[in-house]
């Protein structure tokens, strides 16, 4: 019941917020990126599925780079917003479980990545239907496999749940956005040495990439998922003890 | 004293090495409005944020309504509204927006906050977005937040910090008025006593940690002597004359010295007893000690 509350007021704070407008804006540059590699290929070879090429390609980039950002950055306006006024005390000077308030911030956290995740699946199946008009050669690609793009979207966004858990601990832990972004570029700047290795399977800031690497899908799928739920309650549990200066 | 709403039990608390809250025991009683008094850095923030749960005591009880704060935080914090140091405001949201979002995590009836609007005399500019407000402003609205849930006990820490005068006026008269309209208690911390005098029926004074007083305003003001300050030549000779005779006198100057009086007839007797004495008297004047003073000299008298 509290935590219903904690989240219908976080609706409100999101109104005239940048946090609202960047679920829309990083989904569509990926798009746009999406368009101008249809737009310069030259040729598309006969049989070429444009489908499952560009919906991989799309996730892909999404996974590696522009979410675990956008995680760092929605973390760090949905809870920097608490520590610019010092709302913190305000918050929890009220007969509301800090836990409630914890889980609150994952949640909202949660649902912009996979709005925003789901905007991009839209965006890219926008792409690829003007890529079907524009090249006479795409014109008998099939039809548009939903399911899979619905699959796919839920399956990135759960991998993304255990960077969004050490985000949300790292944002409401400091205030600004130099450590909460720092961490976020850190993260993805070390996913591209990671990659390769063998500990890469179980980097946070991969496993939303592994979902498409083979034989890591199992292992990034429990790791994102459950390493999320460890990792929200062991920041939460740190989050209920914190003495608010 | 019956019943007290607040009482603390030698709450401790520590940051480092440094003792910022050190054995307080806390007694305000219900009703009427409670001056919290200490010196900046003198702990009264962080006896309040202990009050309210923010922190935790190294050692020591809370105890809000004859009931344990730790054991029953969310029941008893439901009949409490606070406001600590500045307000804590949403700037892209208006006044009822940031109202709202209180009035959601309270999950408290949408017509409290035009009531707590309406006290603090923010009607007007409800929908105004906040960060148009002035400090005042900002203050009143901070005020509204804490009213919103129509609480038994009240915490305003330093509310009037960082007004100008009008702000002040009106940030006084508004607390002022709060205990006869609603029969809640404010608990009102401020480091500036002439501010609190004026509406507090308790007073605390806080300094270093520890409590130096703690009682009623009467009782405060019954603390409060006159002082007889004297010009006299053969200054030893005289302070040695009115100690033999059992007044307590503390050297000034050169040639001055003060006398704990309580009256005109205190400087009648003093005079006589010096000019007796052969002693030449130039300078005799009469002045009250201030409860600023009072004040002063507890912080004082600690410090030393």
């Amino acid at each position: 019941m509290s935590l219903l509350r904690a989240l219908h007021a976080e609706v409100l704070k999101l109104k005239r917020t940048l946090a609202f407008r960047v679920v829309f804006v990083l989904p569509l540059l990926v798009a746009v990126l999406q368009f101008f590699i249809v737009w310069r290929t030259k040729k598309f070879p006969a049989g070429f599925d444009l489908w499952h090429t560009m919906g991989t390609n799309s996730l892909q980039v999404w996974a590696v780079f522009m979410m675990p950002l956008l995680i760092a950055l929605e973390t760090a306006l949905l809870n920097g917003i608490e520590h610019s006024d010092r709302q913190w005390k305000h918050i929890f000077a009220l007969p509301v479980p800090r836990h409630a308030v914890y889980f609150s911030k994952v949640v909202v956290a949660q649902v912009l990545i996979l709005i925003s995740t789901a905007i991009l699946a839209l965006l890219t199946i926008v792409v690829g239907i003007i890529a079907t008009h524009l090249r006479p050669e795409l014109a008998n690609v099939g039809p548009i496999p939903f399911g899979w793009f619905a699959k796919y979207t839920v399956l990135v966004w759960a991998a993304s749940w255990l960077i969004i858990a050490i985000h949300t601990w790292i944002s409401t832990r400091w205030a600004g956005f130099p450590i909460p972004l720092g961490a976020g570029i850190g993260g993805t700047f070390f996913a591209l040495f990671a990659a390769s290795a063998s500990v890469g399977k179980y980097y946070p800031w991969l496993l939303p990439m592994n979902l498409f690497v083979d034989g890591r899908f199992k292992a990034a799928l429990v790791l994102g998922i459950a390493g999320g739920l460890v990792a929200t309650l062991v920041g939460c549990m740190e989050f209920v003890r914190r003495d608010v200066i | 004293m019956e019943n007290p709403l607040i009482e603390t039990r030698d709450l401790t608390r520590r940051f480092g090495e440094q003792l910022a809250v050190d054995s307080l025991n806390l007694s305000v009683p219900a009703a009427g409005v409670y001056g919290f008094l200490g010196p900046n850095g003198a702990g009264k923030t962080t006896a309040i944020r202990m009050l309210l749960g923010l922190i935790r005591p190294n050692a020591g009880e809370v105890r809000l309504f004859g009931q344990p704060l730790l054991a029953h935080r969310n029941s008893l914090m439901r009949r409490v509204g606070a406001l600590v140091e500045m307000p804590s405001l949403y700037p892209h949201l208006t006044g009822r927006e940031n109202l709202e979002v209180t009035r959601r995590l309270l999950g408290a009836p949408r017509e409290l906050i035009d009531l707590a609007l309406e006290i603090v005399r923010l009607t007007k500019d409800a929908n105004r977005r906040v960060r148009e407000y002035s400090l005042g402003m900002r203050q009143r609205a901070g005020l509204a937040l804490a009213l919103l849930n129509k609480p038994d006990l009240l915490i305003l820490d330093e509310p009037t910090n960082g007004l100008d005068p009008a702000g002040i006026h009106e940030m006084r008269d508004l607390i002022r008025r709060l205990p006869g309209e609603s029969g809640l208690t404010v608990f009102l911390s401020s480091h500036l006593l002439s501010e609190v005098e004026q509406i507090a029926s308790h007073i605390g004074i806080i300094h270093e940690g520890h409590l130096l007083f703690q009682g009623t305003l009467a009782e405060l003001q019954a603390k409060q002597q006159s002082e007889l300050t004297v010009g006299v030549k053969q200054l030893d000779q005289a302070i040695e004359c009115l100690k033999r005779a059992g007044w307590t006198v503390q050297k000034r100057a050169e040639e001055m010295l003060s006398v704990s009086a309580s009256s005109s007839e205190d400087a009648v007797r003093i005079n006589s007893l010096l000019v007796d004495h052969r002693l030449d008297v130039f300078h005799l004047a009469l002045a009250q000690v201030s409860l600023e003073d009072i004040f002063l000299t507890l912080t004082r008298e600690r410090t030393a």
